[in-house]
């Protein structure tokens, strides 16, 4: 897949990228969690704001990857919490809706990334957050 | 330019109504610090509230915290004025805890647990507050002068003698007021430039163009050991690559230097309420240009009667409530609150006397703070002998005694 050999990332550096990937649509966590474990990341799956807080609770990922429109609790909000339970964690909404990015609870993020079916922006994002923490 | 109402509309002042006055006990035991009686007639926050709805700022969120019970209260009765339905308003709004068990860790923190606020208010400008300040300060020229510097944030500041300033916050500004650095409790605080003898302290009031402030509160947030205080930590980090500058506060509508009082401790509430009693006073009350609302509408006048003994009731040089009653007692230099009785024979010196106070017959108190709905018995003597008070009340350094509300004799 093209968008595998776009990041600069060797496989084995992804491999220890820890990624928690949130979404309420279980067909997308499926797909999402394929695609980019193909890509060499560890992924965890949650599917509600709340199943996401506990999974961080359980074990620190090294970047979240958060849905906004979720049912009962929205991502926005979990963002708030994960924010207070640790500042350097990061976290990168993914979202099908563009104008989410003019929320400012959405500027807590450490990135804003579109759904598409190209995930060379998501990769992108991921490496980014997850470099800033092992350099920090 | 716009016009110059639209400017304060869209701005949301935000009142940050949640110290807990530490060094005011126990004054502040059953009370946030915003809910203090001060003037006879007035609580602390009717200052800032005043000066918001006086400048034409009817957009007001007040961010409580511990003990609000009484300012809820008082907000609700005193300050439902506004029209919500073109938008005005006064919100009271306790900590929403959707962090559990999770109190405001400071200033900053207080708005950024709010930002969902901003984002449905989505004004242009935020002016941040505090509750517990008493001055006089029409907020639309700090507006102004805001907006004519191109400014991402103002910080209003008074000047005070640079002996003074080490125990505040200094702004380091450069001729135009441009705010260069930052001095926490500086021991060798920065002159003005142009006053060498003064320096400019903060008075913890900031305007801030909103997206300029939802970038520094997120900044700060994930900033490791930040202490979450506007002054301690988003201003400094701010002024490296933001335009920050200092707004000299200058009091409305009085001449001569601008009165600004954060009442902090025991002693200065005292002498801040005997500063009201001049004839002149710095902080005029009775000034018709700029009024501060009370929350005593439907209350019968002050009396000053002979007591049933046949003594005349006296009070000289202050400020009595509506509802209070000086029945063949004297009253001198003292601040009485609502509904307060003296009685006969008695003698109130250089005390402040809460609403419901009642003070019985041949009493002595000098310098004495005695909170509301006390009942001080016959012949009791207060302010005579610090040693014999001090084993009942606290008496503070200068010598006022503080007597807590309903304290049995």
């Amino acid at each position: 897949m093209a968008a595998d050999e776009q990041t600069d990332t060797t496989s084995d550096e992804r491999s220890t990228i820890r990624v928690l990937f949130v979404d309420d649509d279980a067909s997308l966590r499926e797909v999402y969690r394929i695609r980019l474990e193909r890509h060499g990341y560890h992924v965890r799956i949650a599917e509600s704001a709340d199943d996401a807080v506990r999974a961080v609770h359980q074990e620190r990922p090294d970047v979240i990857v958060l849905d906004i429109a979720m049912p009962e609790r929205d991502g926005l909000s979990a963002l708030q919490e994960f924010l207070d339970m640790d500042p350097s964690l990061p976290v990168i909404i993914h979202t099908a809706y563009p104008a989410y990015a003019d929320n400012f609870l959405a500027w807590a993020a450490d990135a804003y990334v579109v759904k598409a079916p190209d995930l060379a922006r998501l990769f992108e994002a991921i490496e980014k957050a997850a470099s800033g923490r092992r350099d920090g | 330019m716009t016009t110059s109402h639209e400017g304060p509309h869209q701005t949301l002042a935000i009142v940050l109504a949640g110290g807990q006055g530490q060094r005011l006990r126990p004054i502040t035991e059953r009370r946030a610090k915003p809910a203090v009686p001060f003037g006879a007639s007035y609580r602390l926050i009717d200052f800032t509230l005043s000066n918001c709805v006086n400048s034409d700022f009817r957009r007001i969120i007040v961010l409580t915290q511990y003990e609000s019970l009484t300012l809820q209260r008082h907000i609700r009765q005193t300050w439902n004025i506004l029209s919500p339905e073109i938008g005005e308003f006064v919100d009271i709004l306790p900590p929403q805890q959707r962090l559990p068990n999770r109190w405001y860790l400071g200033t900053a923190d207080a708005i950024f647990q709010n930002l969902y606020l901003l984002q449905q208010e989505r004004p242009r400008w935020v002016l941040i507050l505090g509750g517990d300040h008493v001055y006089k300060m029409n907020y639309a020229r700090l507006l102004d002068a805001h907006r004519r510097h191109e400014a991402d944030a103002t910080i209003v500041c008074v000047d005070v003698a640079r002996s003074e300033a080490t125990e505040f916050g200094v702004m380091v500004v450069d001729s135009r007021r441009r705010v260069r650095a930052f001095q926490e409790k500086p021991p060798d605080p920065a002159p003005m430039p142009d006053a060498p003898e003064h320096s400019l302290v903060s008075m913890g009031i900031y305007l801030f163009t909103t997206e300029v402030l939802v970038r520094a509160l997120v900044q700060d947030a994930k900033t490791p050991r930040s202490t979450h205080d506007f002054g301690r930590d988003v201003i400094p980090r701010l002024i490296a690559d933001h335009k920050v500058m200092a707004y000299n506060f200058h009091s409305r509508s009085q001449p001569g230097p601008p009165y600004w009082r954060d009442v902090g401790t025991l002693d200065s509430y005292w002498q801040a309420n005997m500063d009201l009693l001049a004839r002149h006073p710095e902080f005029d009350l009775f000034d018709e240009s700029w009024p501060i609302r009370c929350g005593l509408g439907n209350r019968p006048p002050a009396k000053i009667c002979v007591s049933t003994e046949g003594l005349m009731g006296v009070a000289e040089q202050s400020l009595l409530a509506p509802g209070s009653i000086v029945s063949g007692g004297h009253v001198r230099r003292s601040v009485i609150g609502p509904r307060a009785e003296i009685h006969n024979g008695s003698l109130v010196e250089e005390c402040i006397l809460m609403g419901g106070v009642r003070v019985g017959k041949h009493v002595q108190l000098r310098r004495v703070i005695v909170e509301e709905s006390t009942e001080i018995p016959d012949g009791t003597v207060l302010g005579y002998d610090p040693e014999i008070d001090r084993k009942r009340f606290k008496v503070t350094e200068s010598g006022i005694v503080v007597v807590p509300s309903r304290s049995p004799f």
